[in-house]
C-alpha cells in the first residue's frame, strides 16, 4: 500500500506539471481531489482498515493530499504568471509612434510680460486700475502739469479726436483717475497698464500704438529710496537676473524730482554691446516723485503725503526679455512669431 | 545741443577725460547722448613766412612768392591781398590734403610753377575756394614756422551731444553746461571778461558794472506790447568792416552745428551758443527812423525774410518793425531789408526777452524751429540782455576793428524780483528717504550759484534759498529737492522697501475673469493677437458696415498719419481678419486667433464710448491628419463649440443662437448669440462678398463677444450636492422633416425630460432608410436622478413623454 502511494504521488505530480491551462489543471484537481477523486477514494478505503494500520496509512494519504493541493496551487500560480506574461506580450505597442497632439494656443508676448509684471507688483501690494484710452486734453495734459503751449507737449505727438479729446499719449492720466477713484484713501498703490498712442511713423522701434505700465504709490512716507526698491525688485524678477538699477536725473512735468530708470544691460551685463549701444545700460522707464500739483489734482495734500510714479514701456520690456529687435513683429501677429511664445 | 570739448574747457578746467565728464553730466541730468571725435582730413598744411614777392609776369593780380617753412623754401603763386612780404601765412605743401579729399600738387600758371597753395579759412575747413572778399589766413607775427594747422588751431576736437530735457534751459549755452560741470568738479568757473564784469553768473543775474559808461546812443526802442516783449536792448557798433571770423571761431561754430557766414552774424551765433541768449544783428543804417518797435502782427501782414521769401505771418507773431514796417520775426528770422552785408558799417545788436509761448506758437506755425526760437520758448535769463549784447559788441570790435558806441538803447518793463524759496530738511527727507543737513544742501546749492541763508536760526531745520533768474525751471520747494538730489547723486542713496500696509480698493474684479477667458482660449488652441486700434475706414466698409451701422461710423482722428490708420476700431474683427489675410499670404495653412481689447463709438459732446470685446477668427486646417485621425478643420461648428465651452466655463447656461447675423456674416451660416435675453455677440462664416473685397481666398469663420455683456451675466457657480444614485444612459433616435432645427429638438428634449443631466446629439443620418426630405437625429440621454434609482418603467415613461412632445411639435417619428 505504502509502495503504491509513492507511485500514485509520482503520477499525480506529473499530471499537474503537464497541465498547460487552468482548465486542464482543474480537471486534474477534480480527478484526484474531487469528491469522487482518487485521493478521496483512498481516504474512504483507510476507514475500512484495522485500527493498527489506520494511523500510519492515514497520515501518509493526508500528506499526499496536502502535497497535491499545494502543488496544484503552485501550478496555478505558474500558469497565471505565464498567462499574464503572454497578455503583456500581446498588448505591447510601438511607443515610438507619435501621440495625439493637442493644439494649444498662446498668449501674446505683451500679455505674458504684463502678467509677470502684475504678478510681481501685486506681491508688493499694487492693484490694477484700468483707465480709458480716449482721454480729455485736461486729463492727459493739464492735470499732469502740462498746460496748453507747454513745451513738453512737443515731446509727445498727439492724436487728437476733437479740440479737447485725444488718444492718451501715456498711461499717466490713469494716475489722476485712479487717485480720484481712491477718494483720498491711503495708501494708494496701483498700476495702470494699457495702450497709448503717439503720432510716430512706424519703424523698428516706433509704432503709433504701444503699451505702457504706469505705477503709482502714495503714502505718508513714500520716498525715492522706495521707488528704487520697487523698481529693483521688479526688474530682478522680471528678467530673472540681478540687474543694477540706475536713476538718472531727467524731466517730466508731473514728477519732481524726476529720473530716467536705466538698468544694467541684460545682454552684456554692463560690458557694452549693440543692444545697449555700448553704454552697458538700458533705458526702461521714466519715474519720479509725484509733483505736488499732481497730488493736489488727485485730491491729496502734498504737505501730508508723498508719492512716486513710474512708467515702463511694456513693448520695450517684452522685446528685451525675448530678444525681439523690431517692434513691428509685436503688432504683425504672424503665426510663426506668435507660436514661439506658447511656452512658459 | 553740441558742446565742443575745448570750448567747454575754456570756461572750466575739467579734471576728467571726455567720457568721464559725459558720465558725470549725464548722471546730473544733462544727458550726454554721444561723444564724437570730429576730425578734418588735413595734412602738410604748415605756417610759413613770405620771404619775397614779385608780380606774375603775365597774370595781372597774381604774385609769385618765396616762402620759408623753416625746413625748406617753396615757390607759391597767389593773388590774395595778404600775400605780401614778411607775412606769416598757412601753406599747403606739395602732397597736402584738405577736407573734401582735395589734394595739393605743384601746378603751372602761365609758365610759373606754384609748388603749393596759400590757404584761406574756407579752404582749410571746407576744402572750398575762397568766399567773396576772403583773404588767406594771416598768422600773428612771431608765429613759429613749419607748425601744422592742427597745432595752430583747434581743428580736431571731441564734441559732446547733449539731449537736454526742457527744464534745463539754463544749459542751452555752453557756459551753462560749464557752470554745471564746474559745480560737479568743484572747480571755478572762468567767465569772459565782459560777462565777469556784469556778474553774469551771479545769484541775482547780470548787474550793470559800476564803472559802466552809459553813453547816449541815438536809437529808440518802443515796446507797445510789454506782455509780448518786455525787454529789448539795442547795442550799436560803428565802423564795422566786413570780415570773416577767425579760424577758431568758424571751427567752433562748425563743431557746434552752425554754418559760419560772416563775422557779425557769426558773433551773434557764437555768443548765443555761449550764453544761451539769442541775438540778432541788423544793419543799423538800414533801419528806418532809428527806431525799433516790437509789436504783434496784423492779419495778412507779410515779411521778406533772409532767405528771400515773402512769408505771410500768422496772427499774433511778435514782429520787430521800424518806421517802414516789419524787419524781423522775433526769435525766428531776420528780415531781408536790414540784413548785415559786405557794405554794413553800423550794426545794431538785438538782445531781447520775448514771451516764450508766443515765440513757440509762431515758430511752429511758420515751421521754422530755429536755434533762437528753441531758446526763447524755454525762457531765457531775463536779466542778461545787456550783458550779452556787450559781450557780442566786444567780440565784433575785437575781430573787426569796429567801435562799440557807449551805452545801449533799451526799454525794459521787466522787474525781476529774486525768487526766494524755503527748503525744509523734512521735505528733503520725506521725498528722498535720506537725511540731509542744512550744511550739505547749502554747499550743493551754492555751487550752482544759488544763494543760501539759514532761515530759522533756532531750529536749523530749513534754509532760505535765492534762485538765480536764469533758473526759470525752479518754482517751488520740490524743485530744490531735485537740485540737491541730482548734484548729490541719485545713486548715492540706497534702496528702501515699501511700508507693509497693503492697500485695499481699486481691485479690478474683472481682471481674474478676463484672464480666465484668455487661458481658456489658449487651452483651446487660440493664439492671442494684439492688433492696431487705429484702422482703415475702407476695411470697415469692406465688412459691409455702412453709415447705417454704428460700426460704420467710427471716431476719426483729426490728423491721422495715413488713411490706413485714421479711425478708431469699432470691432476687433477688421484687425483679426487682417491678421488672417496676412497669414494666408505667408502660406500659413490654418489659424485660430483671438484678441481682447477696446472698441470705440462716438458720443455726442463727450469722450468716445469704450467697451471691451473678444474677437475670434479662424480659417483652414487647424490640425493635420495623422495616423490617429483628423484632420481638424476650422469652421462654424468648431468655433461654436469654443463659444459653448466658454459659456459653460463662465457659468452662463441660458444661451441661444438666433439664425442670421448681419454683415460681415454669411446670412445662412451665422447666428446672433443671446444670453440672458440680451445679444452678447455674433458668430458665423464670413460673407463671400466680404472675402472677395478683402481678397481672401479661403473661408473664414469669425465671432465677436461683448466682454462687458458677458461679465455682466457671469455668475459664480453655486455648489450642487452630489447624487448617491447611479446615472443611466439611454439612446433615442427620431426622424424629423429636414427644416426642423436640431437645436429646437434638443431644447424640447431638455424641457420635457426628467432627471436629464445631458443630451448629446451623436448622429445625423439623411440616407435610406430615412425618407427624402427628412433626417434622423440620434441622441444619447444621460439620466442622473438626485433622490432615487430610476426604474425601467420610469425610464419608459420619460421616453414616451419626450416622443409625444417631438411628435406634436416636429412631426417626429421614432426611428427603430
Ligand atoms: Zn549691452
Amino acid at each position: 500500500m505504502k509502495h503504491n502511494l509513492a507511485e500514485i504521488e509520482a503520477r499525480i505530480l506529473h499530471e499537474i506539471s503537464e497541465a498547460s491551462t487552468n482548465d486542464e489543471l482543474e480537471r486534474v484537481r477534480i480527478k484526484y481531489l474531487g469528491k469522487k477523486g482518487e485521493i478521496s477514494a483512498l481516504l474512504k478505503h483507510i476507514g475500512n482498515l484495522s485500527p493498527e494500520q489506520r494511523p500510519e496509512l492515514g497520515a501518509a494519504v493526508n500528506t499526499l493530499r496536502n502535497k497535491v493541493t499545494h502543488r496544484i496551487a503552485q501550478r496555478k500560480d505558474e500558469l497565471d504568471t505565464q498567462a499574464l506574461e503572454e497578455s503583456l506580450r500581446r498588448d505591447t505597442i510601438d511607443v515610438s509612434l507619435p501621440g495625439e497632439v493637442f493644439e494649444v494656443g498662446g498668449l501674446h508676448p505683451l500679455t505674458k510680460s504684463l502678467r509677470e509684471i502684475i504678478s510681481i507688483l501685486s506681491s508688493m501690494g499694487f492693484t490694477v486700475y484700468e483707465s480709458r484710452e480716449a482721454e480729455t486734453d485736461e486729463m492727459n495734459f493739464v492735470k499732469l502739469n502740462v498746460p496748453h503751449g507747454h513745451p513738453a507737449r512737443d515731446m509727445q505727438e498727439t492724436f487728437y479726436l476733437t479740440d479737447n479729446a485725444l488718444m492718451r499719449t501715456h498711461t499717466s492720466p490713469g494716475q489722476i483717475r485712479g487717485m480720484l477713484a481712491m477718494d483720498g484713501r491711503l495708501p494708494v498703490r496701483f498700476i495702470v497698464p494699457g495702450r497709448v498712442y503717439r503720432r510716430d511713423q512706424t519703424d523698428a522701434s516706433h509704432h503709433p500704438v504701444f503699451h505702457q505700465v504706469e505705477g503709482l504709490a502714495i503714502h505718508v512716507d513714500v520716498t525715492v529710496k522706495q521707488l528704487r526698491g520697487v523698481i529693483s525688485a521688479l526688474m530682478n524678477r522680471f528678467f530673472g537676473q540681478e540687474v543694477t538699477v540706475r536713476l538718472r536725473p531727467s524731466y517730466f512735468p508731473f514728477t519732481e524730482p524726476s529720473c530716467e530708470v536705466d538698468i544694467s544691460c541684460v545682454f552684456c551685463k554692463g560690458d557694452g554691446c549693440s543692444v545697449c549701444g555700448g553704454s552697458g545700460y538700458l533705458e526702461v522707464a521714466g519715474a519720479g516723485m509725484v509733483h505736488p500739483q499732481v497730488l493736489r489734482n488727485g485730491g491729496y495734500d502734498p504737505d501730508e503725503v508723498s508719492g512716486f510714479a513710474f512708467g515702463f514701456g511694456l513693448d520695450r520690456l517684452a522685446m528685451l526679455k525675448h530678444g525681439i529687435d523690431d517692434i513691428r513683429l509685436l503688432y504683425g501677429n504672424d503665426k510663426r512669431f506668435l507660436s514661439q511664445f506658447r511656452g512658459i | 545741443m553740441k558742446v565742443p570739448w575745448t570750448w567747454l574747457n575754456e570756461y572750466v578746467d575739467l579734471p576728467w577725460e571726455t567720457q568721464e565728464a559725459a558720465d558725470r553730466l549725464t548722471m546730473a541730468g544733462l544727458c550726454v547722448e554721444e561723444i564724437r571725435y570730429e576730425k578734418l582730413d588735413i595734412s602738410s598744411v604748415v605756417s610759413a613766412k613770405i620771404l619775397d614777392v614779385k608780380p606774375h609776369p603775365t597774370k595781372p593780380g597774381q604774385k609769385i612768392g618765396l616762402v620759408d617753412t623753416g625746413t625748406g623754401e617753396f615757390q607759391i603763386v597767389s593773388g590774395a591781398p595778404g600775400f605780401a612780404k614778411g607775412n606769416i601765412i598757412l601753406v599747403a605743401l606739395p602732397g597736402a590734403t584738405l577736407p573734401g579729399g582735395l589734394k595739393i600738387e605743384p601746378r603751372g600758371l602761365d609758365g610759373v610753377v606754384s609748388q603749393g597753395m596759400a590757404v584761406c579759412s574756407n579752404e582749410l575747413l571746407n576744402g572750398q575756394p575762397p568766399r567773396p572778399f576772403e583773404d588767406i589766413i594771416l598768422l600773428p607775427p612771431g608765429t613759429a614756422l613749419g607748425v601744422s594747422a592742427g597745432q595752430l588751431f583747434e581743428i580736431d576736437d571731441w564734441v559732446m551731444e547733449l539731449d537736454l530735457t526742457i527744464n534745463y534751459s539754463h544749459c542751452l549755452g555752453i557756459l551753462g553746461v560749464a557752470m554745471e560741470a564746474a559745480a560737479l568738479a568743484k572747480r571755478p568757473l572762468k567767465l569772459p571778461k565782459v560777462l565777469e564784469a556784469w556778474s553774469w553768473a551771479g545769484t541775482y543775474g547780470s548787474i550793470k558794472p559800476e564803472s559802466y559808461d552809459e553813453g547816449a546812443p541815438d536809437f529808440k526802442i518802443d515796446l507797445p506790447e510789454p506782455e509780448l516783449c518786455p525787454r529789448y536792448v539795442g547795442k550799436i557798433v560803428e565802423n564795422v568792416r566786413f570780415a570773416y571770423s577767425p579760424v577758431n571761431i568758424e571751427r567752433r561754430l562748425q563743431l557746434a552745428g552752425q554754418r559760419p557766414l560772416n563775422l557779425v552774424v557769426d558773433v551773434t551765433n557764437y555768443v548765443m551758443l555761449e550764453t544761451g541768449q539769442p541775438l540778432h544783428a541788423f544793419d543799423a543804417d538800414r533801419i528806418a527812423g532809428n527806431t525799433i518797435i516790437v509789436r504783434s502782427s496784423k492779419p495778412g501782414e507779410t515779411i521778406l525774410t533772409l532767405d528771400d521769401a515773402e512769408r505771410e505771418l500768422p496772427e499774433n507773431t511778435i514782429l520787430i518793425t521800424d518806421a517802414s514796417g516789419p524787419i524781423g520775426v522775433a526769435g525766428v528770422m531776420g528780415g531781408n531789408t536790414t540784413e548785415v552785408t559786405e557794405d554794413t558799417k553800423r550794426v545794431l545788436i538785438e538782445s531781447a526777452y520775448f514771451d516764450p509761448l508766443t515765440v513757440r506758437l509762431a515758430s511752429q506755425k511758420l515751421k521754422l524751429r530755429t536755434e533762437a526760437a528753441l531758446r526763447f520758448e524755454k525762457g531765457v535769463d531775463p536779466t542778461a540782455q545787456a550783458a550779452v549784447a556787450e559781450r557780442a559788441a566786444d567780440l565784433i570790435a575785437r575781430f573787426s576793428g569796429g567801435t562799440p558806441v557807449s551805452g545801449y538803447a533799451e526799454t525794459n518793463h521787466l522787474n525781476v524780483e529774486p525768487k526766494r524759496i524755503v527748503l525744509h530738511m523734512r521735505t528733503v527727507e520725506r521725498l528722498l528717504g535720506e537725511t540731509f543737513s542744512p550744511a550739505t544742501c547749502r554747499e550743493i546749492l551754492e555751487r550752482i550759484n544759488f544763494q543760501v541763508e539759514e532761515s530759522n536760526a533756532d531750529t536749523q531745520e530749513a534754509i532760505a534759498v535765492t534762485v538765480p533768474p536764469r533758473r526759470v525751471d525752479i518754482h517751488e520747494e520740490v524743485d530744490l529737492v531735485e537740485e540737491v538730489a541730482r548734484h548729490y547723486g541719485y545713486d548715492s542713496f540706497g534702496t528702501g522697501d515699501l511700508s507693509k500696509a497693503v492697500p485695499g480698493g481699486l481691485t479690478d474684479p474683472d481682471l481674474l475673469c478676463v484672464d480666465r477667458i484668455r487661458d481658456f482660449l489658449v487651452s483651446h488652441g487660440g493664439l492671442e493677437c494684439i492688433t492696431n486700434s487705429l484702422v482703415n475706414p475702407e476695411h470697415l466698409a469692406c465688412l459691409g458696415w455702412e453709415s447705417d451701422d454704428p460700426r460704420g461710423n467710427p471716431v476719426r482722428l483729426k490728423h491721422p498719419l495715413s488713411s490706413e490708420e485714421s479711425v478708431l476700431r469699432t470691432s476687433l474683427l477688421p484687425g483679426l481678419i487682417g491678421v488672417a489675410a496676412s497669414n494666408i499670404r505667408f502660406g500659413i495653412q490654418g489659424l485660430f486667433i483671438w484678441e481682447t481689447g477696446r472698441v470705440f463709438f462716438p458720443a455726442a459732446d463727450r469722450l468716445p464710448i469704450e467697451t471691451r470685446q473678444i474677437g475670434l477668427v479662424s480659417y483652414g486646417r487647424l490640425k493635420p491628419k495623422t495616423w490617429l485621425g483628423g484632420p481638424e478643420e476650422s469652421g462654424f461648428y468648431r468655433m461654436k463649440g469654443v463659444v459653448d465651452s466658454l459659456m459653460d466655463l463662465l457659468g452662463i447656461s441660458d444661451v441661444s443662437y438666433l439664425p442670421k447675423a448681419g454683415m460681415p456674416f454669411h446670412p445662412g451660416r451665422s447666428a446672433k448669440i443671446v444670453a440672458n435675453m440680451s445679444t452678447v455677440g455674433e458668430i458665423g462664416d464670413l460673407h463671400p462678398v466680404c472675402l472677395k473685397h478683402l481678397d481672401i481666398p479661403v473661408p473664414v469663420t469669425a465671432c465677436w463677444l461683448s466682454l462687458e455683456a458677458l461679465l455682466a451675466v457671469v455668475k459664480p457657480k453655486e455648489y450642487a450636492s452630489l447624487s448617491k444614485f447611479m446615472p443611466v444612459e439611454r439612446d433615442l433616435a427620431v426622424i424629423v422633416p429636414e427644416e426642423v432645427s436640431g437645436g429646437d429638438v434638443i431644447d424640447s428634449i431638455r424641457k420635457v425630460g426628467r432627471h436629464l443631466a445631458s443630451v448629446i446629439l451623436f448622429d445625423i443620418w439623411r440616407k435610406p432608410p430615412v425618407p427624402e426630405g427628412h433626417k434622423s437625429l440620434a441622441f444619447r440621454l444621460l439620466y442622473q436622478p438626485q433622490d432615487k434609482t430610476l426604474t425601467e418603467e420610469e425610464l419608459a415613461e420619460d421616453r414616451e413623454r419626450i416622443l409625444e412632445e417631438l411628435r406634436q411639435r416636429y412631426n417626429a417619428v421614432l426611428r427603430s
